[in-house]
């Protein structure tokens, strides 16, 4: 249905815009792969092509601190302070996505204030939020931090992404079944923990993910007060690439933190699949089904029907 | 979506069952209350369920009021203050803006700043709108269109960081792989210098990192245009073009604006991706203020800050005129 061709354009223009996906999708990962590949380059090798040779020389320089012009200990230590304030992150991001949303779902008086400023959290430029961060720690006289200052302004770049999932995952919610443990004469804490959490558990996890992968890239919101000792790798990455020399391992570093970033994703994925496939073939089906008619009459409300019959 | 109360009606449904009158219902109980509360009487029930409420806001409320609110309160407050040594002091000034408005400078980066992001929202557009077109349209299997989609949003999961560098050197630079191959099969004699450390290179980057912020809402909203609307547009004996002005084209808007303001407000607050691929010879608004807090000009940056803040409103309101997405939506 989806996919209907209405307007019969014939093979040619699809034919065409599957040539031009194509050429767009090597657009797009261009700059990686020709990173990817440079980043084995051979020892005597530099950051452009022609390869000379190949090697792992330059992944090695990574965690090496031994080989000439190594920069492994300030990688260590900068992406250890990432990996961490990334699982902190994706949690307090999990955590406030989840109240703030039930918060939103009751509707109370102050609903378009909480969605105004989630918005604002996804429309503020994280360059000038780590500017006025600064200003606000300065004029408080305590010194930005990575667990005061970093972690804040990373979560405010996860929490709107997070609260749009949550979102999606309440309107598919039956608020039916939480009635229904309550006539059995469950508390509201133990509704909540028995009932609601494991139904909205997939959401919750995969703010955790944004969370954890947002923050593992996020520059642009630390920028301004990170300085010094404790800094995260994307700041680590900046200066190295502005003050020093690039040499072939900063790319081995740039294709090492993305894969970081697509194997928490990947793992995210895999796990959502096992989970969704657990919960039956039989009744996925017959709500597949289900959303395609909703879809057809395309009201709302019997797609929140028809969801609800999910589990 | 702003409306501070809730409408008494739920959406009419097709079948009425126990629980959507008891959501009804509630939702009656909820207007009676807000009524009682507006007269200033009080019900047990009311102020227990609002507690919890104001619970489970409360937290996401704080932080974003200590991490959001207050960070661009002070950089408004700040560009009023006046500098002192290594930082500011809380005496009221305007000298801060008066410098600004006396310094072509600032306008030029201003300028070049709104330039360049105006010509990425119209690039991102005009190079996004097939993707979303051809994954929407001509990929029939649902199953296909998601792999695709996500093929396309991958990259949005490494740090953009990371693919400015990988464009700037390897792929643009005077040695990169591009003027190789131009070189190669004979396009150019020797490499072009335009593509490295330009303002050129930086707008195409910016293209690149923001396509998807205009390729997912296209996609979204393309996916929902109403598809017995166009077969009928199509008897009616609309041609291509016809039935894609009268019948998409509207339907679509939304996306188009929502779009066109992300990568509109992401552009005009570049700041890495500007100094990375173009060196020192391109300047944005994010690259000056930058440079004077680097040499502690706190106030001064605060108020370059400001205008940029507020040129970026301007913007947002005259897209916003294309829509009315609290309808739309």
């Amino acid at each position: 249905m989806k996919g209907s061709d209405t307007l019969r354009e014939g093979r040619w223009s699809t034919r065409l815009l599957a040539v031009y996906f194509v050429l767009f999708i090597i657009f797009l990962y261009g700059a990686m792969i020709v990173m990817t590949v440079l980043s084995f380059n051979g020892p005597e090798g530099g950051v452009t092509f022609p390869l000379k040779g190949t090697s792992f020389r330059w992944w090695e320089a990574l965690y090496n601190q031994d080989l000439s012009g190594s920069n492994a200990d300030r990688i260590r230590a900068a992406g250890l302070n990432s990996l961490y304030l990334g699982l902190v992150t994706g949690a307090v991001t999990g955590l406030l996505a989840l109240t703030l949303s039930m918060a939103f779902k009751r509707r109370f008086r102050l609903d378009g204030v909480v969605f105004f400023l989630v918005l604002l959290c996804l429309m503020t430029p994280g360059f000038l939020l780590s500017l006025g961060t600064s200003f606000f720690w300065q004029w408080m006289n305590i010194r930005p931090d990575l667990w005061k200052t970093a972690l804040g302004t990373n979560v405010v770049w996860a929490l709107p992404f997070g609260f749009l999932v949550m979102i999606a995952v309440w309107n598919r919610y039956d608020d039916q079944i939480e009635e229904g443990a309550r006539d059995l004469g469950a508390s509201a804490v133990r509704t909540f923990r028995e009932i609601t959490l494991p139904l909205v558990w997939l959401g919750v996890f995969g703010t955790f993910l944004f969370g954890f992968t947002l923050s593992w890239n996020e520059y642009d919101r630390t920028a301004l007060f990170l300085t010094g000792g404790d800094v995260t790798l994307p700041i680590q990455i900046f200066s190295l690439t502005v003050v020093s020399t690039i040499r072939p391992d900063l790319y081995a570093l740039g294709t090492g933190t993305t894969g970081v970033a697509l194997l928490a994703v990947g793992v995210g994925v895999v796990y959502a699949l096992i989970r969704l496939r657990r919960r039956g073939a039989g009744v996925e089906a017959e709500t597949q089904v289900a959303e395609e008619l909703g879809e057809v009459t395309g009201t709302d409300a019997d797609r929140g029907i028809t969801a609800g019959s999910d589990r | 979506m702003s409306s501070s109360s809730r409408p008494p009606e739920q959406p009419e449904a097709p079948h009425l069952d126990i629980g959507e009158l008891e959501e009804a219902e509630q939702a009656l109980k909820q207007e009676l209350r807000t009524t009682e509360s507006a007269l200033g009487e009080k019900t047990t029930s009311k102020s227990k369920s609002s507690l919890a409420t104001a619970l489970l806001a409360a937290p996401g409320m704080l932080w974003m009021t200590f991490f959001l609110i207050a960070p661009v309160i002070f950089i408004v407050l700040v560009s009023f203050w006046t500098p002192k040594l290594g930082g500011f002091e809380e005496a009221w000034t305007l000298d801060n803006y008066d410098r600004l408005f006396n310094s072509s400078t600032y306008w030029n980066v201003l300028k070049q700043s709104v330039f360049n992001s105006l010509i990425v929202v119209g690039a991102t557009f005009v190079i996004g709108f097939p993707v979303a077109y051809f994954l929407s349209f001509k990929v029939t299997n649902l199953r296909n269109q998601l792999a695709l989609f996500i093929l396309a949003l991958a990259p949005f999961w490494t740090s953009a960081l990371i693919r400015a560098i990988a464009w700037r050197g390897p792929l643009m630079g005077r040695n990169g792989a591009i003027n190789e191959i131009l070189l190669q099969i004979g396009i150019i004699n020797e490499p072009l210098d335009i593509l490295s450390f330009s303002n050129f290179s930086v707008v195409l980057a910016m293209i690149q990192l923001y396509v998807l912020f205009m390729i997912t809402p296209l996609f979204f909203m393309l996916a929902q245009v109403d598809r017995s609307s166009l077969e009928a547009s199509r008897d009616l004996g609309a041609n291509w073009f016809q039935s894609f002005r009268e019948v998409i084209v509207p339907q679509i808007m939304p996306g188009v604006v929502i779009g066109s303001i992300f990568v509109f407000v992401l552009s005009m607050g570049e700041f890495a991706t500007v100094r990375l691929v173009g060196g020192n010879t391109v300047g944005s608004v994010g690259t000056w203020v930058r440079l004077e807090w680097e040499n502690l000009l706190f106030p001064q940056a605060a108020a370059s800050a400001v205008i940029l803040i507020l040129v970026m409103m301007v913007g947002v309101l005259v897209m916003l005129r294309f829509a009315n997405l609290r309808e739309d939506l």
